[in-house]
């Protein structure tokens, strides 16, 4: 018969129940075991955002073909693909909605700079072909304005995705990161082999 | 358990002001004393299963840490300038949730070694710099980090570095699992004869007064440690003072000014509840553990009559000599995965520098270790020559778990210059006047952290990393490690509080935290303030137990 998985609190509060130390110990492996294969999302039992609720239409589409030009997609996720516009979203409209104004108004400026540049045409940032935008965004990438949408892109990419972007871990996955709640050695490539701490001459390492 | 509840009308023995490192410790032992004890705590009191492996919410934002937006603070180089409030994070930052900053801590528990405590004698005077000798030393507080580390929890190998100050006891549990940050590090140390060690760390690494071993799951510094494996005052000695039946954890309590009569005796504090309503709790005695920054602060807003200047500051000492740990070190990349997003943050270190030498032409010394920051702090910067966005700093992020960093944690000097005041027009959400800071590095402190910058890279170098990034020192503007505020001393003309932590203007009145610190250490305090706190709880009951508070 399949183990019941102990959900997230479960498992804390195993760990976490004082009286019940020497049971954990015994069932350590276990509770890790279970712990790992747990529904870790289910701490975060808010759904993530999944409709803009700041930023108009047109300015998160302005927002999500910057933010793809500062991580972009192809083999691996980039900010598209992890949704990371839902996160700048969210985030301006909650705890950095100290910034919006700020934020908006250096939009405004990134938009019509962009439009004088094509000579007042009026086409969108978002509407250019992919070279132009890239090109367009070297001329302008030590602004104020791009500085901040670089900080949410990362933000979006790899804070958890009950925020809004890193949507379905994607951004965890490009750097390489696995959602776990536990982990054993060996850790990495380097702790494998690892022969023990060898004692140094006149030295006498001692334990309890 | 039902916790014991003090009313606010009767005259407790004790008011411990923070929950934190020293607050914790100091609860237990006085109410293992016998002694009734109210601990007042700014934050909320939070259940293991409430923290989250939420890097946004506890390294960017405010998640458990006193809010700029709240709690403002202001920043100066220099007292002939108007202080500033800065942008993003307060200059001095801390935990402010029960357990204080104990809650956070990336849990690095390194002793002082007998030197700390007589550099003043040792060095002399150093222009712009106050280094003097503590009025205690080392073998006075050795029993005390033996206590530390047996009463609350630290791993590691005793004996294992030959640069170790003697001690009485070894450590009650080994150290934790090493990591590869740890492993390069010991083979990049070693290769240049240098002696690196396993990291003596407040982290279970087996179960260990009932509580589990670390689950590794890579999130200390900055993070409240949800399995309680971490030996954080909240899950170790306050539930611990609370079984007394004689001690109440009273959160959501933001003590603003200490009460006092016209015989110049502490009579209590008064306090803003979790409603914001003001409260005044009495007691006969007042014990100040609010952290480096918080207990200056109390002391210069509860100025009355006969202190004008500030409770307790007759000396004029009250906030100066304040001190960070400055230090450098280096970012490595190597060429196969550390996954240093697993495991706890250090695992090896090295005090093979950790003395002054004069042959170098400055003061300062440090340790170094290996560690790891989290994904979403790390990805903010790019090496110089690495592109901030585009395709090519999108592999820089795919490269996260190929990255560690050597670290140097080290002295900064005290200069009275250096300082915690009140500013003159801000004002925190409560009315209360705000912080001011002023901070300007001293010469030889940014000598010696670039002087490690340098050996971190050799170190890295000598572990065959593939990349090196050298740590850019530039001027602090602030810190966590929050020392030196209210130093202790013989002398009531130029320090706060006396050897056994009273204050030297007011009987029953004691601080005991980084504050206390008379220099800086080598980066790692909190063991420090630990062992600080149990030796002053120590002689705190002795005077209770005679009458002579």
């Amino acid at each position: 018969m399949a183990q019941p998985i102990p959900s997230r609190r479960q498992f804390l509060t195993a760990v976490g129940n004082l009286a019940s130390a020497g049971w954990i110990a015994l069932n350590w492996p276990q509770i890790a075991s279970a712990a790992e294969h747990a529904d870790h999302a289910a701490h975060d039992t808010v759904a993530p955002p999944r409709h803009l609720t700041t930023l108009t239409t047109a300015e998160a589409a302005e927002i999500d073909a910057i933010a793809n030009q500062i991580v972009p997609g192809g083999v691996t996720p980039g900010a598209r693909d992890a949704r990371v516009t839902y996160f700048i979203d969210n985030a301006l409209g909650s705890f950095f909605a100290a910034q919006l104004p700020s934020f908006r108004k250096g939009l405004a400026e990134f938009q019509s700079a962009y439009a004088a540049r094509q000579g007042g045409a009026g086409k969108a940032f978002s509407a250019a072909p992919e070279a132009e935008q890239t090109a367009w965004l070297k001329e302008v990438d030590k602004t104020p304005f791009f500085t901040a949408v670089r900080r949410l892109t990362v933000l979006g990419l790899i804070a958890l995705p009950k925020y809004g972007g890193n949507h379905e871990n994607l951004g965890w996955k490009l750097i390489g990161v696995e959602d776990n709640h536990y982990w054993e050695p060996p850790f990495g490539y380097y702790d494998r082999d690892y022969g023990g701490f060898e004692p140094y001459p006149g030295t006498k390492p001692y334990t309890a | 358990m039902d916790r014991k509840t003090f009313k606010t009308g009767e005259t407790v023995d004790f008011i411990v002001v923070g929950s934190g490192s020293s607050g914790g410790i100091m609860a237990r032992e006085l109410a293992r004393a016998g002694n009734s004890v109210v601990v007042m705590e700014q934050g909320p009191r939070m259940e293991a299963h409430e923290f989250e492996h939420d890097e946004l919410k506890y390294r960017q934002l405010s998640g458990i840490t006193n809010n700029p937006a709240t709690n403002p603070q202001t920043f100066r180089r220099d007292a002939d300038q108007k202080a500033e409030r800065t942008a993003g994070r307060n200059p001095l930052t801390y935990a402010r949730v029960v357990g204080g900053s104990s809650t956070h801590f990336n849990a690095n528990f390194w002793r002082l070694h007998e030197i700390d405590f007589i550099e003043g004698s040792r060095f002399g005077s150093i222009e712009g710099a106050s280094l003097v000798d503590w009025p205690i030393t080392y073998a006075e507080l050795e029993p005390y980090y033996t206590k530390v580390e047996w009463e609350v929890g630290v791993s590691g190998l005793a004996g294992a570095s030959p640069f170790d100050p003697w001690r009485s006891k070894p450590y009650p549990m080994p150290p934790l699992p090493v990591k590869s940050s740890g492993v390069l590090f010991e083979r990049g140390a070693r290769k240049l004869g240098l002696h690196p060690f396993p990291a003596p760390m407040a982290i279970n690494s087996v179960t260990y007064r009932d509580r589990p071993a670390c689950a590794q799951c890579g999130l200390c510094g900055g993070f409240a440690c949800e399995v309680m494996a971490k030996s954080s005052s909240v899950w170790t000695v306050i539930p611990e003072a609370e079984a007394t039946g004689r001690c109440e954890v009273r959160p959501e309590s933001y003590v603003f000014r200490i009460g006092m009569n016209k015989a110049g005796r502490a009579t209590g504090v008064y306090y803003y509840d979790g409603d914001r309503k003001e409260q005044f709790q009495n007691a006969r005695a007042v014990v100040v553990c609010a952290n480096g920054a918080e207990t200056p602060k109390l002391l210069l807003n509860s100025a009355t009559n006969g202190f004008e200047q500030g409770l307790a500051n007759s000396s004029g000492a009250v906030g100066r000599y304040l001190m960070f740990n400055k230090g450098g070190g280096a970012q490595a990349r190597f060429e196969h995965p550390l996954n240093e997003y697993k495991g706890a943050n250090v695992t090896r270190i090295m005090h093979d520098f950790y003395d002054s030498d004069p042959k170098r032409g400055f003061y300062g010394g440090g340790g170094f270790d290996a560690r790891s920051g989290g994904p979403l702090t790390w990805g903010q910067s790019v090496p110089n020559g690495t592109p901030t966005w585009g395709p090519e700093f999108k592999e820089y992020l795919e490269s996260y778990t190929y990255w560690m960093n050597c670290s140097g944690h080290g002295t900064s000097l005290a200069q009275a210059t250096n300082r915690v005041d009140i500013d003159p027009e801000l004002k925190d959400d409560w009315g209360v006047p705000a912080i001011r800071v002023t901070y300007r590095d001293h010469p030889d402190d940014v000598k010696h952290a670039k002087w490690q910058v340098e050996r971190a890279v050799e170190i890295m170098d000598a572990a065959g990393a593939k990349q090196i990034v050298p740590g850019e020192i530039g001027e602090a503007s602030g810190g966590v490690h929050l020392l030196g505020t209210c130093r202790m001393g013989n002398d009531p003309d130029t320090s706060v509080i006396d050897k056994y932590h009273r204050a030297h203007d007011v009987k029953n009145l004691f601080l005991c935290d980084g504050s206390s610190m008379v220099t800086s250490g080598r980066g790692q305090p909190t063991q420090t303030i630990e062992a600080l706190a149990f030796r002053a709880a120590d002689h705190i009951a002795k005077f209770a137990r005679a009458g002579e508070i």
